[in-house]
């Protein structure tokens, strides 16, 4: 059973992948949203002099660019099942539904950690040159970028599964999903600030965050998990 | 299947009603099929027709009731069962973005369809789409989407096939491949099809049954049904609506 699955799992990441690597819709609608966003912080940050350290908000920055980024990315991923009806394909065949939600999350994932990887350096040239930053912890970055992202994938994909049949879809992921990262958004900001600030406290404050965001994945994928076979099947 | 029942059953419906809120698309469906049988399923727009083939197919679960496919049940059983049924609807449920083959191939890996490879090139042969195998589906005219959306309904070797007003949109040849992949397979496989053509779906059936209004009208082995009569009743039934 576990093999029957796992198979199904690395059939509908490959499929999800091939197709995106076909038409490039995901990635490029989210690094191109990533990036002009990037640029208007920087416009809109130019004007305020340099009485602050860009330290102090740039995990704030990020992770705002992420959370909406993601959004985009979200919908679409469930809209190319929608077509000519695949999603029913897919429900016909004798996968269990949370089989479906790991496989659609496990995309969403990739192809959100493809995009922060092409921001971030962006992000650290607009913002953090001539800053001095500890490497060592900036060494920690990438394990709260893929713990977010895993939570960010997974509600995201529960969500857009909700709000893919309603009419304004855009609308309600939006509604649903913003406050359900709340929590999310607080251990993100709070690790990835650790991390751009370095030193022993700013690693403190690293992980601190860090485990309040694998205890928000824990809780949302298993809560996710639950709740996927009751969604697809309303 | 029931006790003391000669023949096995494909389909075993009891009391099945299925509700959207408080409107009630099937009230009190109870129907017998026999393994090897041809139902064909007749009835207006919104009589409850494709929500019946929804539930037999697993993508809906009943409001209350039972309804059993070769004796598994739709709820219970349901991720068993969808081994042993196949939809051909008319979507064609295939990805734009594949090709034919990569559809293909990816649900055979879905089924874990044994040499997978094989059984693709074989249904690409039958449904006379070997030589577009490597186009994107997205540039496929309707018939040949539905073509392939045969060979998809087909890859795992279902033994109930449903088929959701199969014939609508097909060009003549379309129709003749699956009027001939039907005949090639009917001995050993049970049939549900919806359909809005009554001669079509009198010419193929060994049962009919007419639904409205979430309702079964009409429930009949083919030998029993009077055609005259028949076309009578589904008349009178077009005007009585949406459930």
């Amino acid at each position: 059973m576990a093999s029957t699955s796992g198979r199904q799992l690395k059939a509908m990441l490959r499929k999800d992948i091939v197709m995106e690597l076909r038409t490039k819709e995901m990635i490029m609608s989210m690094g191109l949203y990533s990036l002009l966003t990037m640029v208007v912080y920087f416009v809109a940050l130019s004007q305020a002099g340099s009485t602050f350290d860009p330290r102090d908000i740039a995990a704030g920055l990020l992770w705002l660019a992420f959370i909406f980024t993601s959004m985009l990315g979200l919908n679409r991923s469930l809209v190319h099942e929608k077509d000519q009806g695949c999603l029913e394909a897919l429900l016909l065949s004798p996968v269990d539904r949370p089989v479906i939600f790991f496989a659609k999350a496990g995309g969403n994932l990739i192809f959100l950690l493809a995009v922060e990887a092409l921001t971030l350096p962006v992000f650290g040239f607009l913002f953090l040159q001539g800053t001095q930053l500890d490497w060592s912890s900036i060494a920690l970055l990438p394990l709260i970028l893929i713990a977010g992202s895993t939570g960010m994938a997974g509600v995201g994909t529960l969500l857009a599964t909700m709000s893919v049949n309603t009419s304004g879809k855009d609308f309600v992921l939006a509604m649903l999903f913003i406050p359900l990262m709340y929590p999310l958004l607080l251990g993100a900001v709070t690790a990835t600030g650790g991390a751009i600030v370095g030193g022993v406290q700013g690693v403190e404050v690293f992980w601190t965050g860090m485990a309040w965001v694998l205890g928000y994945d824990v809780i949302m994928l298993l809560a996710s998990y639950g709740l996927y076979e009751f969604i697809v099947g309303a | 299947m029931n006790e003391g029942q000669t023949q096995p059953l494909a389909l075993e419906i009891r009391d099945l009603t299925r509700a959207f809120g408080v409107r009630k698309a099937l009230d009190g469906i109870d129907i017998e099929l026999p393994k090897g049988a041809f139902l064909s399923i007749f009835g207006p727009n919104g009589a409850g027709k494709t929500t019946l083939v929804k539930v037999l197919t697993t993508l809906l679960n009943p409001t209350s009731g039972s309804a059993h496919v070769l004796g598994r049940d739709v709820v219970v059983d349901a991720v068993e069962l969808r081994t042993h049924i196949g939809l051909i609807s008319h979507s064609p449920l295939l990805y734009p973005d594949l090709t034919a083959e990569e559809n293909l191939l990816f649900f055979a890996d879905m089924y874990g369809v044994e040499k997978p490879h094989v059984r693709v090139s074989e249904l690409l042969e039958a449904v006379e789409l070997d030589h577009r195998k490597l186009d994107l589906t997205r540039n496929f005219s309707r018939g040949m989407l539905q073509r392939l959306s045969i060979a998809r309904a087909l890859l795992h070797r279902p033994e109930v096939l449903f088929l959701d007003e199969p014939y609508s949109g097909l060009d003549p040849h379309a129709m003749d491949i699956l009027d001939g992949l039907i005949a090639q397979i009917r001995g050993d496989h049970t049939f549900v099809m919806i359909s809005h053509d009554l001669d079509k779906g009198l010419e193929l059936c060994s049962h009919a049954l007419i639904l409205a209004r979430g309702r079964v009208v009409l429930y009949e082995p083919r030998e029993a049904i009077d055609d005259a009569a028949f076309r009578q009743t589904y008349r009178s039934t077009v005007g009585m609506g949406v459930s």
